[in-house]
C-alpha cells in the first residue's frame, strides 16, 4: 500500500496538470479554430471544436486587405525600431550603474527605481502636450523616441545586475591594455551578457507588440495605425453580427510573432532570470 | 518635416542619439567641473565623466519625460485647459479637484470597478499562481512544457487580438465557455447547482459593488428578492452590468503565469530538509504547506501583491477592447485609467485629465506605501 500512494499522487497530478495546460490554451485553441469557420459556425448554438470543412476564406481576405498588411508592417517596423534603440541606452545605462564608480551613482539609481511606482498613464497626459508642440501628432515619433532615453527602470535594473556580476579584474586589465570605456561595454561586457540582454528583448518586443493606449493615442491615422489598434476596430459594436472568422484570424497572424518569440526566448525567462535580483 | 511617415521616423531617431549624445557629452563635462571643483582627484574626475556619459540617457530622459511634464500637468491640474481651444490654460484652482472627488460619478464609478478588481482578482490571481506553482514544484518530468503553457498567457497577455478572442468566447448565448457550463449542468446535476451557487454569490457581491458606486442599492435588493437562479441561468460575462468586471477577473487569472514564476522561485529556494524533518515528526503535506511552504513564501508573495497592485489598478486594456461604447456596460466596468483616456483624449480636457492622472498617482503611491507599512505584520524575512 506504502508504495502504491505515491503512484497514484502522481497521476493525480499529471491528469490536473494537464487538465490546467488545456485550459489555459484553451483561448488559444479557439482562436485559431474559429479562424477557419465560416460566420454561421462561429455563432452556432452547439459546439463546434473544429469545423467539418474548414475554411481559409477569412486568410485570403486579409491578405487582399490594404490597411491590415500595412498595420501589420507599421507594427514590425515600430517594435524593430524603438527594441535597437531602447534595448542600446538601456544597456549603456546599466553598463553605468555596475561598471563605473561615479560620485552620485546610489543616488540617481535610488531615482530611478522610485520612478518604477509611476503608472506611466499617468504622464501620458502632458507628454502628449509636449508632443503636440514638437508637431509629433500622427507621427511614429511619440511611440518609438521616448524609449530611447532608456525607457523602463525594470529592464535596467535587470540588466545591471546581472553586468555587477562580471568581476572586475575583466576590465581593469582592459584598461591597462589602454581601452576605453566605449570599448569596455562593448567588447568585454556586452558578450558577456547575451542572456540578460535576449530576456530583455524580449520583454520590449513583448511591451512594444501588445502596446494598445500610446499608439491610440498618437498615431491618429488609419495609415499608422499598429496592430493592436486596427485590429481592435474590427470588433464594432454597433454591428448586431461580428465577423467573427476575419477577427480571429487577424488575431492569429498578431500573435504568431509573440509565440515565435517566446519559443525561442522561453529557456530565459522561465529560468527565472525575472527574480534574480528579487531577494536582497 | 518629411511626408513619408518611416523615413521621418528613422530620421528623428539618429536626431535623437545624436541629441542623447550631445546633451550626455554636456552632462558629463559639468559633472567632471564640478568635481574638478570639488577637488577630486584625476582618476574620479574621469570617472564621474565617463559615469555620467554613460548614465546620460537615462538622466536626460526623466528629465524631459518624467520631471517636466509632471510639474506641467500639476500646474495644469488646477486650471481649465483644452488643448483643441488653442485657449492658454486658466487658474480655476482646486475645482478639477472637487469636482472630480465630490462630484464626478464617473470617476467614482471607475474608482470603486478598479477597488473590484484589486479587491477580488488579486487574491484570487495569487491564489490560482500559488496553487500552479505548487503543483509544479514536485520534481517532476515535462515541467518545463506545463511551465511554457502556464507562462504563454502573460506572453499573449493584453494584446487586443487575444482579448477579442476572449470577448468571442465569453458571448453569453453562443460563446463557448456558456456552452460548457449548460452542457456540465445538463450531463451532472450538482455541477449545475454549484455554478448557479457561485452565480448568486458574484451577482450579489457585485450588486453592492454597483450599489457603492452610484449610490443607489436598489439592483441589489432586485438581485437578492430574484432569489437562487433558475435552472437554465448562466453567467451573463460581458452583457451584463453585473458581470463585466468578473469578465476582466477571468482574464487577470488566466494570466497569473508571471506570479507563478516567482513562486516557483521561492518555492525552489525552500530548504528540502525542513520538509524532511516534519515528514518525520509525522506532520501532514497540508500541515507542512501552512506552517513551513507558507511562512516562508510570504516575501515573495509580498513582492507579487505590490506588483499585483500596481498593475490591476493601471489596467486598461480588457476595458478597452471589451466595453469601449458599450454605452449600459461603460458605468460598471470603466477603470480608473480608461476613465483617464477618456477624460484627456476623447474630450480633450487637459486640466481634468492631469487631475485625474494625479490622483491615480497619489492611490498607487499610498496603496504601495501602505503594503510596505504592513510586510512586518506578515512578511518572514529572518526564516531565511
Amino acid at each position: 500500500m506504502r508504495d502504491i500512494f505515491p503512484i497514484i499522487k502522481r497521476i493525480v497530478l499529471y491528469v490536473f496538470l494537464t487538465g490546467a495546460t488545456i485550459v489555459m490554451s484553451f483561448p488559444l485553441f479557439w482562436m485559431i479554430s474559429s479562424s477557419v469557420k465560416t460566420l454561421e459556425e462561429t455563432n452556432s448554438a452547439g459546439i463546434i471544436w473544429l469545423p467539418r470543412n474548414p475554411t481559409l476564406e477569412a486568410y485570403t481576405s486579409i491578405f487582399q486587405n490594404a490597411n491590415f498588411l500595412r498595420s501589420y508592417f507599421n507594427t514590425v517596423f515600430y517594435t524593430s525600431l524603438a527594441l535597437v534603440g531602447t534595448l542600446l541606452s538601456i544597456a549603456v545605462v546599466a553598463y553605468a550603474f555596475s561598471r563605473i564608480d561615479w560620485p552620485g551613482r546610489n543616488l540617481v539609481f535610488f531615482l530611478m527605481l522610485s520612478t518604477m511606482m509611476i503608472p506611466p498613464q499617468a504622464l501620458i497626459v502632458p507628454q502628449y502636450v509636449f508632443f503636440n508642440k514638437l508637431d509629433w501628432i500622427g507621427t511614429f515619433n511619440p511611440i518609438i523616441i521616448p524609449g530611447y532615453f532608456a525607457g523602463g527602470a525594470a529592464m535596467v535594473f535587470l540588466l545591471r545586475q546581472s553586468m555587477a556580476q562580471i568581476p572586475k579584474e575583466l576590465d581593469e586589465s582592459a584598461f591597462v591594455d589602454g581601452a576605453n570605456h566605449i570599448q569596455i561595454f562593448w567588447e568585454v561586457v556586452m558578450p558577456l551578457v547575451k542572456a540578460p540582454l535576449a530576456t530583455v528583448a524580449t520583454f520590449l518586443f513583448v511591451g512594444l507588440w501588445n502596446n494598445l493606449l500610446a499608439p491610440l493615442i498618437y498615431l491618429q491615422t488609419v495609415d499608422l495605425y499598429t496592430l493592436p489598434v486596427y485590429v481592435s476596430t474590427l470588433y464594432n459594436i454597433n454591428l448586431t453580427v461580428q465577423q467573427w472568422p476575419t477577427i480571429m484570424t487577424a488575431a492569429v497572424l498578431t500573435t504568431v510573432p509573440l509565440m515565435v518569440v517566446f519559443f525561442f526566448a522561453q529557456r530565459f525567462i522561465l529560468d527565472g532570470v525575472i527574480v534574480s535580483g528579487l531577494k536582497g | 518635416m518629411v511626408d513619408n511617415p518611416y523615413l521621418d521616423a528613422v530620421l528623428t531617431a539618429i536626431a535623437a542619439i545624436i541629441f542623447i549624445i550631445i546633451s550626455g557629452y554636456g552632462v558629463g563635462l559639468l559633472a567632471r567641473f564640478i568635481a574638478k571643483l570639488a577637488g577630486a582627484s584625476r582618476k574620479k574626475q574621469e570617472n564621474t565623466f565617463a559615469g555620467y556619459l554613460f548614465a546620460s540617457p537615462w538622466i536626460v530622459g526623466f528629465l524631459i519625460f518624467v520631471i517636466i511634464p509632471m510639474g506641467f500637468s500639476l500646474y495644469w491640474s488646477f486650471t481649465d485647459y483644452r488643448v483643441v481651444s488653442n485657449a492658454p490654460p486658466n487658474w480655476v484652482g482646486v475645482d478639477n479637484y472637487t469636482q472630480l472627488i465630490l462630484k464626478d460619478g464617473g470617476f467614482r464609478a471607475s474608482i470603486v470597478n478598479t477597488l473590484y478588481l484589486t479587491a477580488i482578482g488579486l487574491p484570487l490571481q495569487i491564489a490560482f499562481a500559488l496553487f500552479l506553482a505548487v503543483m509544479l514544484s514536485q520534481n517532476m518530468r515535462g515541467e518545463r512544457v506545463f511551465r511554457m503553457a502556464f507562462y504563454l498567457p502573460v506572453i499573449l497577455g493584453f494584446n487586443t487580438a487575444v482579448l477579442l478572442a476572449w470577448r468571442l468566447m465569453l458571448n453569453t448565448g453562443t460563446g463557448i465557455i456558456n456552452q460548457l457550463i449548460r452542457a456540465a449542468a445538463e450531463a451532472f446535476p450538482p455541477f449545475g447547482y454549484l455554478s448557479r451557487a457561485l452565480i448568486f454569490v458574484q451577482e450579489i457581491t457585485s450588486a453592492f459593488f454597483l450599489g457603492l458606486s452610484s449610490g443607489k442599492f436598489s439592483l441589489l435588493t432586485k438581485v437578492w428578492e430574484a432569489g437562487f437562479p433558475a435552472a437554465n441561468r448562466v453567467p451573463l460575462w460581458v452583457q451584463s452590468p453585473l458581470w463585466s468586471k468578473m469578465s476582466v477577473i477571468l482574464l487577470m487569472i488566466w494570466g497569473c503565469g508571471a506570479m507563478m514564476l516567482i513562486f516557483l522561485a521561492g518555492l525552489k529556494n525552500i530548504p528540502r530538509e525542513l520538509h524532511e524533518a516534519a515528514e518525520v515528526d509525522g506532520a501532514s503535506g497540508w500541515k507542512r504547506f501552512w506552517s513551513i511552504t507558507f511562512p516562508l513564501l510570504t516575501p515573495y508573495i509580498f513582492y507579487n501583491i505590490v506588483v499585483g497592485l500596481i498593475n490591476s489598478l493601471q489596467i486598461f486594456e480588457p476595458i478597452f477592447v471589451l466595453y469601449r461604447d458599450n454605452q449600459p456596460l461603460v458605468p460598471s466596468a470603466i477603470s480608473m485609467v480608461y476613465y483617464l483616456w477618456q477624460a484627456s483624449f476623447r474630450h480633450f480636457e487637459i486640466g481634468y485629465g492631469s487631475a485625474i492622472s494625479w490622483v491615480i498617482l497619489v492611490i498607487i503611491l499610498v496603496v504601495t506605501v501602505v503594503q510596505f507599512k504592513m510586510q512586518d505584520r506578515w512578511v518572514h524575512y529572518d526564516l531565511y
